[in-house]
């Protein structure tokens, strides 16, 4: 039996007369990659942006194993074991690509789980980056910034890692490499929360899948389910899936 | 492919310490008092320029209000001696950990804002410690300012004059680089450069940003306070107006022009800015002219500070001699200030 290990409830955000999160609950089970969706402007980032500490939540709370960390902030966050990835991508640029992932490696939280990758060599070689870990991290190609981030982000040892939109700008080859890294995850004890509109993507990351219109959660279940949910169908317009 | 390209930490430090054993060279060549005087405040100003260097070169943070933590070090020592004879050896230490104790009260509401308003944070800082020196009545000096009596000696022997503080400002220059050098190269090093380079990944992989910043204005004020204290017991007689805003300005122009992020960069600032306007024979307000220019121009030509552009024009010159390919992608000493 699997059970929540982060629990969303009631989650609002307000930017002046917009409401971006109009009440969203949502439970991430451990060992799962939950997929998000939703139209441009749905919500999607501003829901990670609020549980990650970059933003302050207008109402709502976040428990993380039942403990409420609603507002904390951004480093906090990553000292509970959430990591996230921004949808976009960056790193330290005028830094050698080894060096980003040290400092991330330096102040990753104590944790007494294993992970597999406790070094930023070994990091690196985990995304594919070794050839480049001299290299200026602001000279690397659009779809290995992106690898690096996600190396950043588990260099944190998390247990629960965001990803928005992890996929875009990468071509094919590059988009199956990320499916066959991030399915790894739950085997290592990470849990997945990822952000994409790429629908054969989800199809082939997750087995759950989360919509959002308008800051509202209006699906939420198994993937096939929720593709043909007349309400999915609809706000897609019939176009998209 | 290992990391090759680069040489070890230690090749950053041998040549700020080369540079430095030249200039402790420089009293056998018998220079004048003038250039004698010159040099000593040129190292004064150095090593206020190595506390800038970590917090204007590792974490990104300009301080237009640094003459003023000189001035708290300054302050602190003359009153020191002044009201409890307390000397040299002693006020260093003080006058450090007091400039560092204000700069944590400055920049505690300071750096919870933005970037831009801690400039001016600590621009308006600066001038309100001139005002509150040149209304603190007998206690400051007022206007007039404190002079300073208590000699400074050495292992019992005097040590004020020229040559012997010379001697000393030079240890401390060389105190301060190797400091600096530490600190680039450790992990707290590392962290100050997330936080410049990019500060809400830095927040997200759970660097406390906010405290990392004040810390590395205490850092910096550290080194300032120890520059008060040489320039207080050098000068002999200290005023307001010496840590107001045209000190504070110079300092920042000094580690912009000299670059911030190699430890040449400080001693090339210090140096040139110093000197320069006497070597060109300039009065007061053709130099501030001339310092306005250099300014803009290592700001549009050499944003990295001249030892940096040096660097790299040397390398270009080095690959077009050899006639070799540039190596794409490696990155220029200009950018790569642990290597
Ligand atoms: N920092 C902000 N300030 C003001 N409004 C914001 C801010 N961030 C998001 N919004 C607004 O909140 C709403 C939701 O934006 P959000 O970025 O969460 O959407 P999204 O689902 O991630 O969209 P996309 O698919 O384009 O990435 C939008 O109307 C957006 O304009
Ligand atoms: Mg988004």
């Amino acid at each position: 039996m699997m059970s929540a290990i982060l629990q969303i409830e009631g989650l609002r955000k307000q930017f002046g007369g917009v409401t971006a999160l109009a009440g969203v609950d949502l439970a991430i089970q451990e060992g799962e990659i939950l997929g998000v969706v939703g139209p441009n402007g749905s919500g999607k980032t501003t829901l990670f942006n609020v549980v990650t500490g970059v933003h302050k939540p207008s109402g709502g709370r976040v428990l993380w194993h039942g403990r409420d960390i609603t507002g904390l902030a951004a480093h906090q966050i990553s000292g509970v074991g959430i990591g996230h990835t921004f949808q976009q991508a960056m790193a330290f640029p005028g830094l050698p690509v080894i060096e980003n992932v040290r400092i991330a490696c330096e102040h990753a939280r104590r944790s007494s789980r294993a992970y597999p990758w406790t070094t930023p060599e070994a990091l690196l070689r985990f995304v594919g980056l070794s050839d480049l870990a001299g290299e200026r991290a602001g000279v690397l190609p659009f779809g290995n910034l992106r690898l690096l981030g996600i190396a950043l982000a588990l260099a944190t040892r998390p247990s629960l890692i965001l990803l928005d939109e992890p996929a875009a700008g990468l071509n094919d080859k590059e988009t199956l490499a990320l499916v066959g890294l991030v399915k790894q995850l739950p085997e290592h004890g990470i849990s997945v929360c990822v952000i994409d509109h790429d629908m054969k993507l989800m199809q082939m990351l997750c087995r759950r899948l989360v919509v959002l219109d308008f800051g509202s959660k209006i699906a939420d279940g198994p993937i096939r389910d929720v593709l043909n949910d007349p309400k999915v169908l609809e706000v897609y317009l019939g176009g998209v899936l | 492919m290992i990391m090759k390209s680069s040489s070890s930490p230690l090749a950053s430090l041998l040549p700020a310490l080369a540079v430095l054993v030249v200039l402790a060279l420089v009293p056998a060549l018998g220079p004048s008092n003038r250039i004698l005087s010159l040099a000593i405040s040129a190292g004064i100003n150095i090593v206020a320029l190595y506390g800038l260097a970590v917090l204007f070169g590792q974490t990104g943070i300009l301080s237009m209000g640094h003459a003023a933590l000189v001035g708290v070090g300054a302050y602190t020592a003359a009153i020191l001696a002044r009201d409890l004879g307390i000397g040299f050896w002693v006020a260093l230490p003080l006058g450090s950990l007091l400039a560092a104790a204000v700069a944590a009260i400055v920049g505690v509401p300071s750096l919870r804002v933005s970037g831009h308003h801690f400039v001016i944070m600590t621009f308006a800082f600066g001038q309100l410690l001139s005002i509150v020196l040149t209304n603190g009545g007998a206690f400051t000096g007022a206007a007039t300012g404190l002079d300073l009596q208590l000699p400074v000696t050495w292992f019992g022997r005097p040590a004020g004059d020229l040559v012997p503080y010379y001697f000393i400002v030079i240890a401390f220059v060389a105190i301060s680089a190797v400091a600096s050098w530490l600190i680039i190269n450790s992990s707290y090093g590392r962290t100050l450069r997330a936080i410049r380079e990019n500060e809400k990944l830095a927040a997200s992989l759970g660097i406390n940003v906010g405290r990392h910043k004040i810390g590395a204005f205490v850092v910096s004020g550290l080194f300032a306070g120890v520059s008060g204290v040489l320039l207080a017991y050098f000068f002999r007689h200290i005023s307001p107006n010496q840590f107001s805003a045209f000190p504070s300005i110079y300092l920042a122009l000094m580690v912009m022009i000299g670059g911030a992020r190699l430890l040449l960069g400080p001693i090339a600032g210090g140096i040139l800015v110093s000197f320069l306007p006497e070597m060109l024979n300039l009065d007061p307000v053709e130099s501030r002219i001339l310092y306005g220019i250099c300014l803009i121009a290592v700001i549009l030509l050499l944003p990295n500070g001249l030892i940096a552009g040096l660097f790299d024009g040397l390398r270009a010159l080095g690959r077009r001699l050899v006639g070799s390919a540039p190596r794409p992608n490696v990155p220029t000493d200009g950018t790569s200030e642990t290597a």
